[in-house]
């Protein structure tokens, strides 16, 4: 059994002629770990995100079979912001550019 | 191990025997120990100011700590960008080791002074969760807990070390999964 993937927003980007942080869009990833139970990372994405309990589960479930899932998007900053609120809850997570 | 969370009107509910008790608050107050101990990755400053403001002439960028349990307790932020995560660490993981040491005290504070039933607060619940789920991993990872260590969990031999080391760690496992059952 394996969860639908969540693909991250497609997002128009300016044609600028180099990368600028802003424009490009940030993702945050969360690894699987064979500590961590499956209810525990359900309750984790539905509290710190406000998913409902079915894409909780789905995105818990593409973390276990895949090991990783795109769990948020946005500006560099509001990905560190997640990363820091994930492993305060000790899930593993990282940042980086889409 | 029939000690379990149970949901209550008032919170969930739990009855620890005395040697539940004592057993909980050794482990934890190991963790705590660990999880105060100084880095000794990042570089001591004896300069006030540079205390103060966290500002060095050269700074000494904050590296994954050596030990193992500490460095799954406060990992990385970028995978592969050592500068980035090293700039993220200095800046935060003091905050996300003070959080996790306020959870365990929390923790601490809620047990009985012996065997005792205890009903947790909205808040004494979420530091159980954190506090319970970073026991967890200290001991999984000390252990060398993977994927393939489940067949082992099934078929523990309690009169070795490492059996009744196992034992403890399901034991953690079901109070976490029981009291996530009163959450969901």
């Amino acid at each position: 059994m394996t969860g639908t993937a969540t693909a991250p927003t497609e997002v128009d980007r300016p044609d600028l002629g180099e990368d600028v942080d802003s424009a490009r869009l940030w993702i945050t990833i969360v690894w699987n770990d064979p500590v961590n139970l499956m209810s525990y990372v359900t309750l984790v994405f539905q509290r710190l995100f406000g998913y409902s309990r079915d894409k909780a589960t789905r995105l818990m479930l593409q973390v276990h079979h895949e090991g990783k899932a795109v769990v948020s998007s946005g500006t560099r900053e509001q990905m560190e912001r997640d990363v820091t609120r994930l492993h305060g809850a000790g899930l593993w997570a990282t940042l980086q550019q889409d | 191990m029939s000690t379990v969370f149970r949901g209550t009107r008032r919170g969930p509910a739990i009855r620890f025997a005395a040697g539940e008790v004592v057993l909980l608050t050794q482990l934890f107050e190991q963790l705590l120990q660990l999880l105060e101990a100084e880095s000794d990755d990042v570089a001591q400053d004896s300069d006030p100011l540079v205390e103060l403001t966290g500002l060095s002439d050269s700074p000494a960028p904050a590296v994954k700590p050596t030990d193992p349990v500490l460095a799954r307790l406060l990992p990385d932020a970028y995978a592969d960008d050592e500068r980035r995560s090293a700039e993220f660490r200095r800046f935060t993981e003091s905050e996300l080791r003070t959080g996790k040491q306020a959870a365990i005290r929390t923790v601490l504070a809620s047990l009985p002074a012996a065997s005792g039933r205890v009903v947790l607060t909205p808040e004494q619940s979420d530091a159980w969760l954190g506090a319970l789920n970073d026991l967890r991993l200290a001991i999984g990872v000390r252990l060398e807990v993977t994927e393939d260590s489940y067949a082992e969990l099934e078929r523990i031999d309690p009169s070795t070390p490492r059996g009744r080391e196992l034992t403890l760690y399901t034991w953690l496992g079901i109070l976490q999964e029981t009291l996530v059952e009163t959450l969901l």
